[in-house]
């Protein structure tokens, strides 16, 4: 039965109890209908056949009165042809049949049917079956002529059947059926065709029902042709994209995945950041990863910064590096480092370059990870470095030999003239001064740089301090026949320093100007105490610095590459040891100077 | 002694070391001369003939070596004895330079005259 039907989709149940409480209620119309016309067919019978019988008892009774019985057959006859009875009679009051439709049973004996008797007014009704087995209604009313009742005139009449009840309305009522069961149809269809995108849902709603708990809820998407089915379509889209790409939508699945992603993407970051340039090639040396600052450091960055073809996967390594080291393309497997350093032009500079090869062993690919990284800073450094242990071990050495060999010639040789005596004993001494002030230096430097270096502070009387340092450089302006010019006010006063380290530097910033000043050139120091700072300015008409070397003067180890200043000994530790020590007074140096013309060094010292 | 008259070429930056050198030789009877750097003693190795050269190595323009390599180049000193001088620490190439440029002797510094003299005798004699 269609209620109980549970194969039955949700349209189809629907529209099937649409179709049966419509199609009911029809039917119930239907019997309705036929009922009544029913009924009021039989109704207009009863009534048709009542008025007949009273118009033609009356006119048998007048006919009566007139003729007597002759005429009655004929009278009968007639009133059966007008009012459709079944039958008609007359009969006497003793049962004898003075006329009857039926001309043969007239003089018979006609007998009462047996059957519902009614009663209205004159009239009795018997409603019977007779014989033939027809539903007959027979009237019966007295007729009177003369206050004698001569007789009873009966009038019966057929009930309509239920067939020619449908057949009737039938005839008349086709459309007043037909149209309704058109219209319900039409709504069947069209209710169908609503629920459809509901169905569907409803369908695959029921298909998961009927999964076992354990499986995957698996959604589809549908045509959308209305708001639910597009809503449904969303839901199907947005259960898809949290469910994920794994097969399993277990969630410490998707945390894993979440947490690989984010890593994944940290580490890029990270690798993206890092000032040394990183590449990743298989063992073939096909480039399959590189971070930015590996072009930036090979120069392959155009004008917009964006990554040039060159480091397109798919290139090798070789093609952009041009290694003259073998060891970093031999392509035969090695757990070893290699390493090289290539130059690559930057601008108008060199950069050096130091590049590594390294094997890169992990579960996804055997291959190489290198790295480059800009060593011009540090190679520059390590040439400085190089060049002062030059310098120092030649400033050691120098006045070691020299020492040793006068004084074992003073010691083994019989024929030495006194002055000579003298003169090597002297040479000895000045030979021994050197070293120690040398060696001072080195000393300086040392713990400056393990920071040891230690101020110590008193009150000096500043003429006396200066006085000590002209007497230091006097030899040496003289020597040169160098114009010493010393501009320094009388009343100079007092001020906290260290004492030794200060004209330690300012012996070494006037040493400075006489070894770069050419003969009979001028060095001028000037002081100056203002309110609130001691100036101290020493200027010379020596070589002079050029403006791409003046910022890198203060640094340690650096020395000029003007052959001029190469050729004076010099460690490059003098002015930087001078910047320290005048900024742990609070103060400052800074130096003016023209290629040629000369340099100004000028120091001031704040008086707290 | 015949040695007595060679002539030494004392090639040397340090004014006062090579002074103290030319000391000991001119009291050990040799004629010396001095020149401050390699381009001065070549000029003077062609100007006059010397038996002896020593020279320092390290010194402005010109290394001890380089003199040598040239003083080789002159046919006058192919075979002539050189000693060198040597402050900087040359011990790994020593042996290889010593017989490539067929040095006769290399003494590092701080070095004792007497030796030198002692050396020179040495040389001059197997020579003369």
């Amino acid at each position: 039965m269609v209620l109980r039907s549970p194969n039955l989709g949700f349209p189809r149940k629907i529209v099937a109890y649409y179709l049966f409480f419509c199609l009911v209620a029809i039917c119930w119309l239907a019997v309705g209908v036929f009922v009544v016309s029913h009924t009021i067919a039989s109704s207009r019978t009863t009534s048709a056949c009542l008025s007949r019988l009273g118009k033609a008892s009356a006119a048998i009774e007048i006919e009566y009165v007139r003729h007597g019985v002759e005429n009655l057959q004929k009278l009968l006859e007639r009133s059966q042809i007008s009012t459709g009875l079944a039958y008609g009679a007359i009969v006497s009051p003793d049962g004898t049949c003075l006329a009857h439709t039926d001309a043969n049973l007239v003089g018979d004996q006609i007998v009462d049917p047996t059957g519902e008797r009614l009663r209205w007014g004159d009239v009795t009704s018997v409603h019977f079956v007779d014989t033939r087995g027809r539903i007959l209604d027979e009237y019966r009313v007295a007729l009177e002529a003369d206050n004698s009742q001569f007789g009873s005139l009966l009038f019966a009449v057929h009930k309509p059947s239920f067939g020619s009840t449908i057949r009737e309305t039938a005839q008349v009522a086709p459309l007043a059926i037909l149209i309704p069961l058109l219209l319900i149809a039409a709504g069947a269809v069209i209710l169908a065709r609503l629920a459809r995108p509901v169905a569907d849902i409803e369908s695959q709603l029921r298909a998961i029902a009927a999964q076992t708990p354990t499986d995957e809820v698996q959604l589809k998407a549908m045509r959308a042709t209305d708001a639910a089915s597009s809503g449904w379509n969303r839901v199907v889209e947005s259960y898809e994209r949290s469910r994920g790409n794994s097969s399993g939508n277990d969630l410490n699945d998707r945390l894993a995945e979440a947490i690989q992603l984010r890593n994944k993407n940290q580490l890029d970051d990270i690798l993206q950041s890092l000032p040394d340039g990183v590449a990743v090639t298989d063992v073939e040396g096909r480039i399959t990863y590189t971070n930015r600052a590996i072009g930036a450091l090979m120069g392959s960055y155009d004008d917009s910064e964006n990554l040039n073809d060159d480091w397109s996967t798919g290139k090798t390594i070789s093609d952009i590096l041009d290694l003259d080291d073998q060891d970093l393309f031999s392509t035969e497997p090695s757990s070893r480092v290699a390493v090289s350093e290539i130059n690559r032009d930057a601008g108008d500079s060199t950069r050096v370059l130091r590049v590594a090869r390294q094997p890169l062993d992990d579960q996804w690919s055997h291959g190489y990870i290198w790295s480059v990284r800009d060593v011009t800073q540090q190679k520059l450094s390590e040439k400085m470095r190089d060049q002062f242990m030059d310098t120092a071990t030649h400033e050691l050495r120098t006045p070691l030999a020299n020492i040793k060999a006068y004084a074992e010639t003073l010691a083994t040789c019989d024929s030495i003239e006194v002055s000579e005596q003298r003169e090597f004993c002297n040479t000895i001494n000045s030979e021994v001064t050197r070293l120690a002030r040398f060696v001072d230096d080195l000393l300086s430097i040392s713990s400056m740089e393990v920071g040891a270096l230690i101020l110590e502070r008193q009150k000096v009387e500043l003429s006396r301090l200066f006085d000590e340092v002209v007497s230091k450089v006097q030899p040496l302006m003289q020597q040169k026949s160098i114009d010493f010019v010393v501009d320094i006010p009388e009343k100079i006063g007092e001020l906290k320093l260290d004492k030794d380290k200060m004209s330690a530097v300012i012996v070494n910033l006037l040493g400075n100007a006489a070894k770069y000043t050419p003969d009979s050139g001028r060095v001028e120091m000037r002081v100056a105490r203002e309110p609130s700072q001691l100036q101290i300015s020493i200027e010379d008409t020596g070589f002079g610095i050029s403006p791409e070397e003046l910022p890198k003067v203060f640094d340690k180890f650096f020395r000029s590459e003007d052959r001029r200043v190469l050729e004076e000994v010099g460690t490059g530790l003098g002015l930087s040891l001078a910047v320290e020590v005048v900024r742990m007074h609070g103060g400052d140096i800074t130096v003016e100077s023209e290629i040629d013309k000369g340099s100004t060094f000028l120091i001031s010292i704040p008086i707290e | 002694m015949e040695s007595r008259n060679k002539r030494v070429l004392i090639v040397d930056d340090n004014v006062a070391l090579a002074r103290v050198t030319q000391f000991a030789l001119d009291g050990a009877g040799f004629e010396t001369e001095m020149a401050y750097n390699g381009r001065l003693a070549l000029e003077a190795a062609q100007r006059k003939h010397f038996d002896i050269v020593i020279t320092d190595q390290q010194m402005p323009e010109m290394t001890g070596i380089e003199l040598c390599r040239a003083l080789r180049l002159l046919s006058e000193y192919a075979k002539c004895p050189i000693i060198l001088l040597t402050a900087k620490g040359l011990e790994l190439e020593l042996p290889r330079l010593r017989k490539e440029l067929d040095i006769e002797a290399t003494f590092p510094k701080p070095f004792s005259p007497s030796a030198i003299v002692k050396k020179v005798d040495k040389l001059l004699a197997v020579n003369a």
